[in-house]
């Protein structure tokens, strides 16, 4: 026995010990299956992010990939669902830029609930320039800066 | 497909010049040094051509220039894999045999945590929050040339999409996309599972090499089986590239190839903040354990850091997201207040059990091979390097974590997670460095009870 090891296992202990290890990992390799297929079906786009692109397409259509583009929204600010409706929307417009507030020619409405969305820009200086559905509005400034 | 294509190209620039250039010819088994030669081309493959795409398509502005000197490099690297064939010297230690049953076990988990990852490209193509938010729309900036891409690093992007944070996924990913002309899912799913894959080589490789093929296997085994880090690839977060970089650069310092590994290190400064702590931590490592290695793997990682200076001092200097400077007022308040560090060490603890799922945990099948095989004692040189670097990586972050001005619950729920995962390939490597290899295990002398029986059996005969 080596003075710097613990006691040496038979070489049976030594196989047991090698099998049960490899048998183990392949029960966590099949329970890391069954949790991650159900896990993925159940949390499937939460954010949709996917529908997204489907939703604004007209807009990336329209507005140039240059374009630095106002946000506007009526989601609440500093919530969970305003982040994830901006960062969706950047992912899905990007080269285009989007920046908060309405300083800027082209301006995203992104609305959550249906409304008057005509008198939102108007009240922001802002004509509706096209409203793509499902809350997706195109603003452009009445006269561009 | 394309986009996968050039994710295969860096992969096979890496291993071609991993096989030029890491001299390897001494390890045995043959199939250590294949795993070996094709975790570190593929990483370094990757960071290569990150940096490449970077430094040529984003910010001399011409991506066309990235992809003229990535293919001669290719080119050059290809002729010279086929002049040289053959040629390698063939010598080093004699290895054990490797079980041919294990070898299936461990094909065969990996063939599971593909699936279980594949889950993941099916139902969430885009990956996780960070991924649509920080890494891969970055990536969609870095890819629209046009003089777009510095939007990647735009104040305006907010603080919520870290503009400052290293790039080496995002141009990874960007590199893909504007060579193929297209943003599909596939390259960014690509790249995390080829990462995952190079992990799963470099450890299996790595103790194959220091310990013998059936730890070798057993490591991959456990780390392959591991849940947390398969539920990490399909979120194509940058935490599964650093992982295999921090792995990937200890492996390399404990074969003794400093250049290699000072490499993978400064490539994991460029691929996520967490990578400047692990340059310092993995530096002092060095120092301690490696002293004469120390300059080589400083030269080697100095691309990297220079790469990772001129982004965070020149170009993303004014978005500063750094979560320890923006900690830093108020901090002195922080640290004083010990129902902090409760939260913390609890979160550490729910954390570490949260590795696993349902009853499995990776634990076990490390605690039946340490039961079964024991400890060699005179390999604790070796663990202690592995060691010292994970424990102080987690340190630093518990540190980080105890002056945050961030909410700290939502901190540690958000991250802590990710953060294991980062480091639970350099605890796997520090203990399978020091298990005693089986073979030595099964020539042990019989105990003493056996031995007086055989005795006494040979007498009666």
């Amino acid at each position: 026995m080596s003075r710097n090891s613990e006691p040496m296992q038979s070489r049976a202990a030594v196989l047991a010990g090698v099998a049960a290890t490899a048998a183990l990992c392949l029960w966590g390799a099949l329970e890391t299956y069954g949790f991650e297929r159900a896990y993925q079906q159940q949390n499937r786009d939460p954010y949709m992010v996917e529908a997204q692109f489907a939703r604004l397409a007209g807009i990336a259509a329209t507005v140039p990939e240059n374009a630095v583009m106002g946000y506007l929204t009526d989601a609440q600010d500093g919530s969970a669902g305003a982040s994830a409706m901006l960062a969706g929307a950047q992912y899905v417009l990007a080269p285009r830029l989007l920046a908060r507030g309405t300083g800027h020619e082209w301006v995203l409405g992104n609305f959550a609930r249906p409304g008057d969305f005509a008198a939102v820009g108007r009240s922001h200086g802002l004509e509706l320039q096209q409203d793509f559905g499902n809350g997706a509005v195109l603003y452009r400034h009445e006269a561009p800066r | 497909m394309t986009g996968l294509a050039w994710v295969a190209e860096a992969v096979l620039l890496g291993c071609l010049l991993s096989w030029r250039w890491i001299g390897l010819s001494a390890i045995k088994p043959a199939w250590a040094r294949v795993l070996l030669r094709a975790g570190a081309g593929a990483a370094g493959g990757m960071g290569l051509v990150s940096c490449l795409f970077f430094l040529l398509g984003v910010l001399a502005g011409s991506p066309a220039a990235a992809m003229v000197v990535e293919l001669a490099l290719l080119a050059w690297a290809a002729l010279d894999f086929f002049r040289r064939r053959g040629s390698a010297p063939r010598m080093g230690v004699a290895a054990g045999r490797t079980p041919v049953l294990l070898a299936v076990s461990a094909v065969l988990v990996v063939a599971i945590a593909t699936g279980a990852i594949a889950a993941g490209w099916q139902f969430n193509p885009l990956g996780n929050w960070d991924a649509w938010a920080i890494w891969n729309l970055r990536a969609r900036f870095l890819a629209s040339g046009a003089g777009l891409a510095s939007r990647a690093w735009s104040p305006a992007l907010g603080q919520m999409t870290h503009p400052d944070y290293p790039m080496l996924v995002s141009a990874l990913v960007g590199r893909c996309w504007a060579f193929s002309h297209s943003v599909s899912p596939i390259a960014p799913q690509a790249v995390g599972y080829a990462f995952f894959l190079a992990l799963l080589a470099l450890v299996g490789g790595g103790v194959a090499a220091l310990r013998g093929p059936v730890l070798g296997l057993l490591a991959a085994l456990v780390l392959a089986a591991s849940p947390a880090l398969v539920h990490e690839v399909p979120a194509q977060y940058a935490d599964v590239p650093l992982a295999c970089y921090f792995a990937g650069a200890a492996v390399f310092a404990m074969l003794d190839e400093p250049i290699a590994s000072g490499i993978l290190a400064g490539f994991a400064a460029w691929t996520k903040d967490e990578g400047a702590l692990f340059l310092v931590v993995f530096g002092a490592a060095i120092l301690i354990f490696r002293r004469q290695a120390f300059s080589r793997a400083a030269a080697g990682a100095m691309p990297g850091i220079a790469l990772l200076l001129v982004f965070k001092l020149g170009l993303a200097h004014a978005n500063s997201s750094s979560l320890l400077a923006s900690s830093l007022p108020g901090a002195a308040q922080r640290v004083t207040e010990g129902s902090r560090y409760g939260a913390i060490l609890a979160s550490f603890g729910r954390e570490l059990a949260g590795l696993g799922v349902g009853w499995y945990h990776p634990v076990l099948p490390l605690a039946a091979a340490a039961l079964a095989l024991r400890f060699d004692r005179s390999r604790a040189r070796e663990a202690a390097f592995a060691g010292v670097v994970a424990l102080g990586l987690l340190a630093g972050y518990f540190g980080v974590y105890s002056v945050t001005s961030n909410d700290l619950a939502w901190q540690l729920q958000t991250s802590l997670g990710r953060l294991l995962v980062q480091v639970w390939p350099l605890l796997l490597l520090a203990a399978f460095a020091c298990l005693r290899v089986p073979q030595l295990a099964a020539a042990t002398p019989v105990p003493r009870k056996r031995k007086a029986a055989v005795k006494e059996r040979r007498t009666r005969a």
